[in-house]
């Protein structure tokens, strides 16, 4: 059963640079599924982290129209979008995912804090989210004192706790080592499996392809190539 | 999430640090100062009060118009049903006389001729009755170098410096040459019973002080006297029932006559109203002047410390916050710093000026050749005033440097805050 959750229609995305203008989207026409595990892939520079950002609509394009969960991106409020993102949206970044004066619990706990939860559930769910993650033995430490790897599984709990409908992964393992990159997309395709979630990656990592069950080429602001990979599970 | 932004705040110290001490430094520095103008402001005019202007003064019209020169000719008769009037009319006040004069002090050799001469500002005042509270309202007996206060008739004390300079001791006899109210010439003759030192230099130069009856007999000045003045029993000047009775008593008694009395308040005589609205000037001045100092240094460690975090801020996009609920945190975050370091600002203030109260400046020195009656030791005062005058201006400067400083972090796109966490 098809469920389009992103829909993105002659996306085009101009900067200003100096008194010209740069185009970094050209005209882009992508469809994403619900409980897709896909990765944006392409060189420096070829407007992957833009177009990201447009599907969680902290920016909008400069022409064409970006539905996300049925909303249009360019049109809602500064609070319409930030609500799209506190209920619908996990981020997971390269680096300097934590607030550093929290405890692992509170940087997962603060997510919830923007949505109605009393201080049981909050803890049921904060537990639960660390669980997933292999965490819950580090609640209490604070963000230096846990390693870099751990510190992007905190990230993903923190994403996943609201259970979002789309998660948008950002080179979440440019900073990490082989093992650990495994690690974490082994945890964030099993959250793929478990809750449905929908999952966009960006990456110029071969150890993040692999995973990917369907994979877009950038170039230069455009898409160059979209090819579906026929899961080949338990890898 | 206010427990949250506490957390937070607690933990990172760099944040909330450098905010606490210049918030405490500036509180403090304004409550010290504040107690330290109101303690001086306050000196001045409560030792004006006691030895001069009194909280009211009841003159004759021609009397206070010449009151520089002492003008005993002029003064107030029928002094003792005046002071009974004024019991029963104002009850809330207690009523003294006194009489200022001047004249020459001769000290006899064993032979009668003269050995030394000076001089002489004298006071009397109600010295044998102890209920006037004169003793306590001038400290007399606190301020007496060697001796007592005289006792009976013919006793007297003379300024210490002043019975140095004439070789006087304890017990000596002095004679003093003046001239009456009708303009005759008197002498009478004084044993020194106390010398004495106010430390105030106008007080005390050629200082003598002896009971009033003595002065009524030797000035010809029965039941006259130069002033009546009156005192809150409650011991505090208070501008508003003083200018009530003081209008109540000049309606009823003022007249187009010259030698019908006219009551002053403390603030229409010696200057003391400029003194006193120069008082509030220069704390409300301080005040202004250091919550502009503040705010603008808190708003520029608002802009360091909102350039530091903005990673902070790009996360809490990411993670569904509004802009303006972060601004909004942002403020809420100030205020609960600006509360810290004011109240902990006020504690160091009040402490502080608590210190300077009980040991004040010594201004003796510059004292020699000053006119005005001023206390020789500056001492601030704790008033209730001082817990909120550095607190809420404290507290506002804090919101006020971290909204200017939002404005920026507020004015930029969501999209380039949040390039901040790429790197
Ligand atoms: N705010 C901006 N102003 C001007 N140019 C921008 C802005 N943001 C991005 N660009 C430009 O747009 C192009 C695409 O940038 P983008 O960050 O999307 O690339 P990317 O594919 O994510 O690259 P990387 O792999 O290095 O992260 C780049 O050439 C970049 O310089
Ligand atoms: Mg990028």
């Amino acid at each position: 059963m098809k469920n389009t959750i992103i829909n993105l229609k002659n996306i085009t995305k101009r900067f200003k640079v100096g008194d010209g203008e740069f185009t970094a989207l050209n005209n882009i026409n992508l469809n994403f599924q619900k409980g897709e595990f896909a990765g944006f892939v392409g060189p420096s520079g070829s407007g992957k982290t833009t177009l990201l950002n447009i599907i969680g609509s902290l920016d909008s394009p400069s022409e064409g129209q970006a539905l996300v969960m049925g909303k249009d991106v360019a049109k809602l409020s500064h609070r319409e979008s930030a609500d799209l993102r506190n209920y619908h949206i996990g981020f997971i970044f390269q680096v300097y995912n934590l607030l550093p004066v929290y405890t692992v619990y509170e940087n997962v706990e603060f997510a919830l804090l923007l949505q109605n939860h009393t201080k049981a559930e909050r803890h049921k769910m904060v537990m639960e989210a660390l669980d997933w993650v292999g965490l819950t033995d580090l609640a209490d430490k604070k963000p230096d004192r846990i390693s870099g790897g751990e510190g992007q599984r905190v990230a993903i709990a923190r994403a996943m706790v609201k259970r979002p409908e789309i998660l948008i992964a950002d080179e979440p393992t440019a900073n990490l080592d082989a093992e650990n990159a495994h690690i974490i997309l082994k945890m964030m395709k099993r959250l793929n499996d478990e809750l449905n979630t929908t999952f966009l990656f960006s990456t110029h990592d071969e150890k993040v392809m692999q995973y990917m069950e369907r994979i877009v080429h950038l170039r230069d602001g455009e898409v160059e190539k979209d090819s579906i990979i026929v899961a080949e599970k338990d890898k | 999430m206010i427990q949250f932004l506490l957390k937070g705040i607690l933990r990172d110290r760099s944040r909330s640090l450098l905010p606490i001490i210049i918030t405490a430094l500036g509180v403090g520095l304004t409550v010290l100062l504040s107690g330290y103008m109101k303690g001086a402001f306050g000196d001045v005019i409560d030792q004006n009060a006691r030895f001069e202007t009194g909280h009211v003064k009841i003159m004759t019209q021609a009397y206070a118009e010449n009151k520089d020169q002492i003008p005993n000719d002029l003064s107030l008769l029928e002094a003792s049903k005046w002071v009974e009037t004024l019991h029963t009319e104002f009850a809330e006040m207690q009523w003294i006389q006194r009489i200022k004069f001047g004249g020459l002090i001769d000290v006899p050799d064993a032979d009668g001729n003269t050995k030394a001469q000076g001089p002489a500002s004298g006071m009397a005042l109600q010295l044998f009755d102890t209920n006037s509270g004169e003793n306590e309202r001038m400290n007399i007996e606190a301020s007496l170098v060697i001796g007592t206060i005289p006792e009976k008739s013919g006793e007297a004390i003379i300024g210490h410096d002043f019975a140095a300079k004439l070789n006087l001791k304890l017990g000596d006899e002095i004679t003093f040459f003046g001239s009456t109210m009708n303009g005759s010439m008197t002498f009478k003759t004084f044993v020194i019973s106390g010398t004495i030192k106010f430390g105030t230099s106008v007080m005390d130069k050629g200082a003598l002080l002896i009971d009033i009856s003595d002065a009524q007999l030797m000035l010809d000045m029965e039941n006259a006297t130069g002033e009546i003045l009156g005192y809150l029993k409650s011991g505090v000047y208070n501008e508003e029932v003083v200018s009530k009775i003081t209008s109540t008593f000049n309606n009823k008694y003022k007249n187009t006559d010259e030698f019908s009395p006219e009551m002053f308040t403390l603030r229409e005589q010696n200057n003391l109203a400029s003194m006193l609205d120069y008082g509030d000037v220069m704390s409300g001045l301080v005040i202004f002047i250091f919550v502009l100092a503040m705010s603008i240094v808190l708003w520029n460690t608002g802009l360091l410390g909102g350039l530091r975090r903005y990673q902070e801020f790009g996360i809490r996009l990411a993670l569904g916050e509004a802009k303006s609920k972060i601004y909004g945190s942002m403020v809420l975050e100030s205020v609960l710093i600006g509360i810290i370091g004011s109240a902990l600002g006020t504690v160091i203030g009040l402490a502080l000026t608590y210190y300077m109260q009980v040991v004040g400046i010594d201004i003796s020195s510059y004292l020699e050749s000053s006119s005005m009656i001023m206390p020789s030791i500056i001492r601030a005062k704790v008033t209730p005033e001082l817990f909120y005058i550095g607190f809420i201006p404290g507290v506002l400067a804090m919101v006020f440097g971290t909204m200017l400083a939002g404005i920026g972090i507020y004015k930029r796109e969501t999209a380039t805050l949040f390039k901040e966490l790429e790197v």
